[in-house]
């Protein structure tokens, strides 16, 4: 028998091989397509990579851009966990960022952090009230929640489009848009003379509470044992329609949360399509992170830093943006069929 | 009236066809979350090939293959590799808008998206009967396609329930394990009808991109193959049933643009809901009674019956 040491060596070797193995095929896949553009694929990757860390101001804008991933990436990995399928990320996402821009709108003049706090946790609430009609919805009518939460994605980014269009739309601006949002709603700037936001922090606290939730509570313990095998969940009495439901207005709460970040953080306004991409993405950041909160970070980051990284090749080499999805579809087909060859070897 | 009821079958056939592909893939027991790129896939091959080569019968075939492609791939993983089958459905679509929005621009526009245009398949009145009253008009003065739509529900509803093909595959999705005591391959049998599904999803695909409108845009499919998804389970995994929850699907949004001329004090995202929030509200309705096949979901593996 090889000594312990060894034996975690090689335990955390099978848990990165299947991701980082999906990327690179993922990539190399992608850079067919390159070439097949009559583009070279390394010059563009290169461009790629140089567009995501070039200067720290890239940098900073790339951590930005991870933050509602590993937001909202925590919440479907703790909902996955349990084998709760909630896709509803994008429209619960859009609703925290509307409620965030309402409240900063409408609350009474406060100082900063107040005003700040509020309008977050406006977003958490909205987050959280949506992915829990949609396991209500589950729960009461029997409509499996992927139906559910996806259906009300498009609920949620009509509901945004509608709301600039009216009450909270700027008017006279030409574009469907909030008004600025008052200054002492904003997130704070973390590194003076960078884009990087206090949001950033928020995230990361996010990712430990999710992996002392998901591993050291009772909470967690439900999750994992209902996701391993739901007749021994039945046993040990837990209730699947409880762990539904608290589960989901979790992740709910952390897209909403994530939505409200990128409004008071980022844009300082609702943007209408500002969440476009975000809540789809966050279920391969989550796989990609094989469902554990600590590894979702660096699978948020990597999605980050290749969309920030995807415009600047676009603009040196000419290399479209959309190549990004094709890498992140791939990526994802690839962790899956990976998941789906281990399944059952997996630690429960 | 007649205007209205034309339109319903016109916004349905895309739903229809995709929806046919859907139940043949839910029945061997593979969710079809992937219908949505599947569909993509169609529109983009079909219009592209059809703006290439000039000939829109190319056009149809070219989204057969393009469907068939897109859940050649989503079939490998979610059957040899056993991966999850609804979030494997979710990266097929997420693939999907980026392959087609990348080969838009890389392949066929030098990084620029390309002006795409076709003109659209006309209205085929079938001599005689087209000039019968309110029928005629409706349902007889349609495009080519829309007939193929109608027929190929009848087409799935004998495969399905009158032949021994479809009698395996509906065993594969509710028992996998007996259906290969009993001499099917599962494996095999799932893989080609997703694959044969995806390619009845190219073809709804096809309706959109060379029917419809003549050209292809980002994402044009734009939520449909979600729909067709809803209108399955609506339809409980039968092909008139589900013909019949497109058509209601269709309805809503023919409705949706009349209201739009009417001018009424309703913004257009309100209306634009409709379609959403009726399914969701037919699925609550429908939800409780709905008999999933009964292996939907779960992977077939030679050595692991079990599972």
């Amino acid at each position: 028998m090889p000594p312990a040491s060894q034996r975690v060596d090689l335990a955390a070797v099978r848990a990165l091989a299947p991701p980082l193995l999906a990327v690179l095929l993922a990539f190399g896949v992608t850079g067919i397509l390159i070439v097949a553009a009559g583009k070279n694929p390394l010059l563009a990757y290169w461009s790629l990579a140089h567009g995501a860390f070039g200067s720290w101001d890239r940098i900073a804008v790339g951590l930005n851009r991870a933050t509602p991933y590993a937001l909202t990436g925590v919440g479907i990995a703790l909902c996955f966990r349990a084998r709760v399928i909630n896709i509803g990320g994008e429209g619960q996402l859009a609703l925290g960022g509307l409620a965030a821009t309402w409240v900063a709108l409408h609350m009474v003049p406060a100082p900063r952090p107040i005003a700040t706090l509020c309008a977050l946790g406006g977003g958490v609430l909205a987050g959280a009230a949506w992915a829990g009609l949609a396991a209500g919805i589950r729960l009461k009518r029997g409509v499996h929640e992927v139906l559910a939460t996806l259906l009300l994605n498009f609920v949620g980014l009509l509901i945004v489009s509608e709301v600039l269009q009216g009450d909270l739309g700027e008017p006279g601006s030409g574009f469907p848009q909030s008004p600025l949002l008052p200054a002492a709603s904003w997130l704070g700037r973390l590194v003076r003379g960078t884009d990087l936001h206090v949001g950033v922090l928020i995230a990361l606290a996010a990712v430990a509470v999710g992996h002392v939730a998901l591993w050291r509570t009772p909470f967690g313990f439900r999750l994992r044992i209902l996701g391993a095998s739901a007749p021994a969940a039945a046993y040990a009495g837990i209730s699947p329609a409880r762990a539904l439901m608290s589960v989901m207005l979790l992740s709910g709460g952390l897209a909403g949360l994530a939505g409200a970040i990128e409004v008071l953080g980022v844009h300082y306004r609702l943007i209408d399509g500002f969440a476009h991409g975000f809540g789809f993405n966050a279920v391969a950041i989550a796989l990609l992170g094989g469902l554990n909160p600590l590894a979702v970070l660096p699978a948020g980051l990597f999605f980050g830093f290749l969309e920030t990284g995807a415009v600047a090749m676009q603009r040196a080499v000419g290399v479209p943006t959309p190549l990004v999805a094709v890498i992140q579809g791939l990526t994802m087909v690839f962790v899956l069929s990976a998941m789906g060859l281990t399944a059952g070897r997996r630690r429960v | 009236m007649t205007e209205f009821l034309a339109a319903t079958i016109r916004i349905a056939t895309p739903l229809v066809f995709t929806a046919l592909g859907g139940i043949l893939s839910e029945r061997a027991g593979v969710f079809a979350v992937g219908l949505e790129g599947m569909m993509l896939a169609g529109a983009f091959a079909g219009v592209i090939t059809a703006f290439l080569s000039g000939s829109m019968l190319a056009g149809v075939a070219a989204s057969v293959l393009g469907g068939a492609a897109m859940a050649a791939l989503a079939a490998v993983a979610t059957t040899r590799f056993r991966a999850e089958q609804m979030v494997t459905g979710l990266a097929v679509n997420i693939l999907a808008v980026g392959l087609t929005s990348f080969l838009l621009r890389g392949l066929l526009g030098h990084g620029e998206a390309p002006t795409i245009r076709v003109s659209p398949l006309a209205a085929m009145p079938v001599p005689g009967l087209a000039s019968l009253p309110v029928l005629g008009p409706v349902l007889f003065s349609q495009p080519v396609l829309t007939y193929v739509a109608l027929a190929a529900a009848v087409a799935i509803y004998v495969f399905l329930v009158r032949t021994r093909p479809g009698l395996t595959l509906r065993a594969v999705g509710e028992n996998p394990a007996a259906a290969f005591a009993g001499g099917a391959d599962p494996l095999r049998v799932r893989m080609l009808a997703v694959t044969c599904g995806g390619a009845l999803a190219g073809v709804g695909g096809a309706v959109l991109s060379l029917q419809q409108v003549g050209t292809f845009t980002d994402a044009m499919t734009n939520g449909r193959g979600y729909l067709a998804l809803a209108a399955i389970i609506v339809g409980r995994w039968m092909p008139f049933g589900t013909l019949l929850a497109c058509l209601l699907f269709g309805a809503a949004d023919a409705l949706q643009l009349r209201v739009q001329g009417l001018r009424l004090p309703v913004s257009s995202y309100v209306i634009q809901m409709t379609p959403y929030v009726v399914s969701l509200a037919m699925l609550a309705g429908f939800g409780r009674t709905a008999q999933l096949p009964a292996a939907i979901g779960t992977a077939f593996a030679r050595d692991r019956p079990s599972s």
